[in-house]
């Protein structure tokens, strides 16, 4: 069962455009959402849950469509936009007691059970919680009315190594019963890198690639040589950078001729991400 | 929608604006005044006050987060505002009646804290509702141009009513001479202002529904 669904999502800004932004999430996947800033990554998580209207597109969350069954999914989505930003010289206390009323499914059990795990102190102000703390908070919100779907954006910049290496690892923990799916935006790709089961690549408002991670590696190939080399694959390549060695540049591995001499390598996440964001500046 | 009504009331408006109807109510123990000034209070001090709190905490994308529709988010905080207004007249009308017991002997050159001046209060805060709700709702964040329009158009509705309520004997009959004996006529005034006032904000209501939808929340 697909747990997202988005179908031709078309979205038109004066200055910026979401263009036919397709991709599909399984039940019980972590799939990481990159792209670089301004890519469109918010944009598209927003018009996913019908907070932007989009112009054209279908949206189904949990095999139901959003625009049909909104609250009705909200009660099934954890929702974050980075860490708790909302009536921040509350008290925990009080303000779950707020959110708690509008979930159906809301358990307190497991709503202490994260606390405690969390370490998150209920008589504190939101005001006094670190970045990390409050989203440890938001997803101890989330996982407390059950939601099915985590849609997280940007859940981890601004936090420490540590911080992010422990949340990543929550993460992992929640989608172990196959029933809980995560969907989280970052530039951070080295967050994928460690628990991202899937990768969506967004550049410029379109989605450049959604695949499995390493059959994205895979689909890119890293290529290194001398200056002479270069003007082979010139025209094919994503983007390059030249200095007094030669060049190395990002090309689709089903543009390279593995027999042209050229040292190729398998990209990382952000090599990819780079030379993608390079490819804008190079034709501009 | 009734968890929307309690959020409000718990996380977004201040402890304070419950009190300050008590506060300003009190002013009507000043003899002969203009009491419209007692209600357009809250018009001046209440709604910047909360409305400028919700933008502070960012109200707008924590109530979007929660599974509720946008019309309920809109008809949450048209109650809010309602029960704010009834707050604000419910206390002034207490010590309006204090206002009657103490200056019975004076005969007042401004409307008098009787039922009917009640009726006009609901009228005027209807002309506030039904500008202020459907301005603000253009963005559901904004409240400056709103408040500047509706508070205007309050007080305007203010000054004419008193004016013509000193110019014009019949109105002041009414209001001031002996109409105010007429428990029955009085009664009718307030009956009528009230139901300009649900009319009016029904009728916001309605119109910031429509502009909310089209609202991006970003």
């Amino acid at each position: 069962m697909l747990a997202l669904d988005i179908r031709n999502l078309n979205k038109k800004y004066p200055n910026f455009e979401l263009r036919d932004i397709s991709f599909q999430l399984e039940k019980g996947y972590i799939m990481g959402f990159i792209g670089a800033n301004g890519a469109g990554k918010t944009t598209t998580i927003k018009s996913m849950l019908n907070m932007i209207r989009i112009d054209s597109g279908e949206v189904r969350i949990l095999g139901k469509n959003i625009a049909e069954h909104e609250t009705e999914l909200k009660q099934e989505i954890g929702l974050a936009f980075g860490g708790v930003d909302f009536y921040t010289r509350s008290k925990l206390k009080v303000m779950t007691g707020v959110i708690k009323k509008f979930y159906k499914n809301w358990d307190q059990d497991t709503y202490y059970k994260y606390l405690r795990r969390f370490k998150l102190d209920e008589n504190k102000k939101i005001a006094e919680l670190s970045a990390g703390m409050r989203v440890k908070y938001n997803l101890a919100l989330a996982l407390s009315h059950g939601a099915k779907l985590l849609i997280l954006d940007e859940p981890t910049s601004g936090l420490d190594p540590a911080a992010r290496d422990d949340l990543l690892d929550i993460f992992q923990e929640l989608v172990v019963d196959g029933e809980i799916s995560i969907l989280f935006s970052t530039h951070i790709t080295s967050d994928l890198e460690k628990c991202a089961d899937y990768i969506t690549f967004i550049d410029n408002g379109q989605i450049v690639a959604s695949s499995e991670k390493n059959e994205l590696l895979e689909s890119y190939r890293l290529l290194n040589g001398s200056e002479s080399q270069l003007n082979q694959v010139k025209d094919k390549m994503i983007s390059y950078k030249v200095n007094s060695f030669g060049f190395t540049g990002l090309i689709r591995s089903s543009d390279f001729d593995s027999g042209s001499g050229i040292r190729a390598a398998t990209p990382s996440l952000e090599e990819i991400m780079i030379y993608f964001a390079r490819k804008e500046v190079m034709y501009v | 929608m009734y968890n929307l009504v309690m959020k409000d009331l718990k996380l977004g408006v201040n402890p304070m604006f419950f009190l300050l109807p008590v506060i300003l109510g009190a002013l009507m123990l000043i003899p002969g005044w203009l009491y419209f000034i007692v209600i357009l209070y809250f018009c001046w001090i209440t709604v910047p006050g909360v409305f400028g709190q919700f933008k502070a905490h960012n109200d707008l994308m924590f109530t979007s987060l929660m599974p509720v529709t946008k019309k309920d988010i809109v008809k949450a905080r048209v109650l809010v505002i309602v029960i704010m207004e009834l707050l604000h007249i419910v206390m002034a009308m207490i010590f309006g009646m204090i206002n009657i017991q103490l200056y019975s002997s004076l005969t007042p050159f401004f409307f008098g804290p009787h039922l009917g001046f009640w009726g006009l209060c609901f009228v005027m805060l209807a002309v506030f509702n039904v500008v202020f709700i459907p301005m603000y709702y253009k963005t559901a964040y904004k409240f400056g141009s709103a408040g500047i329009v509706s508070i205007a158009a309050a007080m305007l509705f203010a000054g004419v009513a008193q004016w013509i309520g000193i110019a014009s004997p019949v109105v002041s009959d009414l209001f001031t001479g002996s109409g105010v004996q007429n428990t029955g006529l009085q009664i009718l005034i307030l009956a009528a202002g009230i139901v300009i006032f649900i009319a009016l904000t029904m009728i916001a209501y309605r119109i910031a529904v429509k502009r909310f939808l089209k609202v991006e929340i970003l």
